[in-house]
């Protein structure tokens, strides 16, 4: 069974077209590379997927949950997809421990000792335990990023979503946020990620995405789309970022 | 009868600052209240409470305080609910207060990142969670400056009250100087005792944002 289901799915922001008739399955387990120009949707269609864009028609399903029905739960719906942001997105007033335990105490009611025990595991797990009782502002962009992947991963997610996560980052602070993706691909958790690194794309991802004008221009296994492109757009672009 | 301005005078004046500050208290609590709930409604995932707020906020924004007293106090003996002073300036100071507290605390709130919002909702917390846990602390460091800044104003519109015959202050400086005649000198010492209660305030807000800085 598919964990991610979009049918024919299409967003726009006024006449502006950004999503166009889009249909796709996620299988678990599947480490899925969108890549594609700026403007092209790639964002869109995965800030789509927990709900946080409306649709303005199409059907999106996680499981067996509508994501885009108007009863829809997000808040279990966002339970199991996390998502990383660009910016990181860390909430500045509140400690490395605080960002990460807040939503598994508020919302799945988790006690102090448990979430602390968490919070000390997904920071194992990126490699900044001894950053616990820092504040977002004393770390770096690139341990930012590192603790909002922590913070995403301490609601065990069943899907990962990352949105152009490296792209804010100092060319030096990009390999340690790409080696802790690298990790928890090992790991088995489905992943979605709109990237610009082609590099990383190629040795992580089992799948590409390559969107062009809003649509799904070509979809299939990583070796095929990087080595074989079918398609004039994709062939130009890939030009493009591999120079 | 014109007589001496004497300490006794200066005593009752600072009598009368009491109740300047009582009022204020009151006013604030009450509005502080009010204007919370009517913020909440302005930033509401639900259009009609945001309109309904709006238009509240509109209606005391866009009428004269003093009215608003005359209001309550003169407008209410009409459908036979006598009011006393007091009941009357702190209901049309509370009103006015929650209408101008709500607005800046509605900008504070609004001043946070969408990007905490986004964050926040995409961790599964629901709007009151995210006011509560995201947006209010926040806020609340950047709202200190100019809700001080309004409560100081709100101190000295007190002394509007004194039209309806509620004795603070402004009150009773005027019936100092009917009876002695030094309008100079008993009108510089009520301002001075607005000084007195105002200048506090001020450097509270200040010692209050340097302690927030460093706490975050």
């Amino acid at each position: 069974m598919s964990l991610v289901r979009i049918e024919n799915v299409a967003k726009r922001f006024g006449r502006l077209t950004v999503l166009d008739d889009v249909s796709l399955k996620v299988a678990p387990g599947e480490i899925i590379a969108v890549i594609g120009r700026s403007g092209s949707g790639k964002s869109t269609l995965l800030r789509c997927i927990n709900g946080l864009e409306p649709i303005q028609s199409g059907r999106i399903w996680f499981e067996d949950m509508v994501v885009n029905a108007p009863n829809t739960d997000l808040r279990r719906l966002r339970q199991q997809v996390g998502i990383v942001f660009q910016s990181y997105n860390l909430f500045p007033h509140l400690s490395v421990e605080r960002n990460i335990t807040l939503a598994p105490t508020v919302v799945k009611k988790m006690n102090a000792a448990a979430a602390r025990a968490l919070a000390v595991d997904v920071l194992r797990r990126v490699g900044l335990e001894d950053k616990i009782a820092a504040y977002p502002d004393q770390l770096s962009g690139g341990q930012q990023q590192r603790v909002a992947i922590a913070r995403s991963l301490a609601m065990a997610p069943k899907l990962m979503l990352f949105d152009e996560i490296t792209s804010a980052l100092d060319p030096e602070l990009i390999g340690e946020v790409l080696r802790v993706l690298e990790q928890m691909a090992r790991s088995g958790m489905t992943m979605m990620l709109v990237t610009h690194e082609m590099g990383f794309a190629r040795n992580v991802a089992s799948r590409v995405i390559f969107m062009h004008q809003g649509k799904i221009w070509e979809d299939g296994p990583t070796k095929d789309i990087l080595n074989q492109p079918k398609t004039p757009e994709l062939v130009s672009f890939l030009g493009s970022v591999l120079h | 009868m014109i007589r001496d301005l004497t300490w006794l005078d200066f005593a009752y004046l600072v009598y009368a600052a009491r109740w300047t500050v009582a009022l204020t208290a009151l006013a604030f609590v009450g509005g502080g209240l009010l204007g919370l709930l009517i913020a909440l409604l302005r930033l509401a995932p639900f259009a009609p409470a945001r309109w309904l707020a709006l238009g509240y906020i509109q209606m005391i924004q866009g009428t004269p305080l003093l009215a608003q007293l005359f209001v309550f106090y003169f407008g209410f003996p009409i459908f036979g609910y006598q009011v006393t002073p007091w009941i009357a300036a702190t209901a049309a100071f509370s009103i006015y207060a929650s209408a101008f507290l709500a607005e800046i605390w509605r900008g504070c709130m609004q001043a946070i990142a969408r990007t905490q919002w986004e964050a926040s909702a995409a961790l599964g917390l629901s709007f009151l969670e995210q006011l509560h846990h995201i947006i209010m602390p926040q806020a609340i460091r950047i709202a200190i400056p100019p809700t001080v800044g309004f409560l100081v104003q709100l101190v000295k519109n007190t002394s509007l009250a004194a039209v309806i015959g509620f004795i603070e202050l402004t009150r009773e400086a005027q019936i100092t100087t009917a009876a002695t005649f030094r309008p100079f000198t008993v009108y510089g010492i009520a301002a001075l005792l607005y000084f007195c209660i105002c200048f506090p305030l001020s450097e509270l807000s200040q010692r209050l944002e340097r302690r927030l800085r460093v706490a975050r």
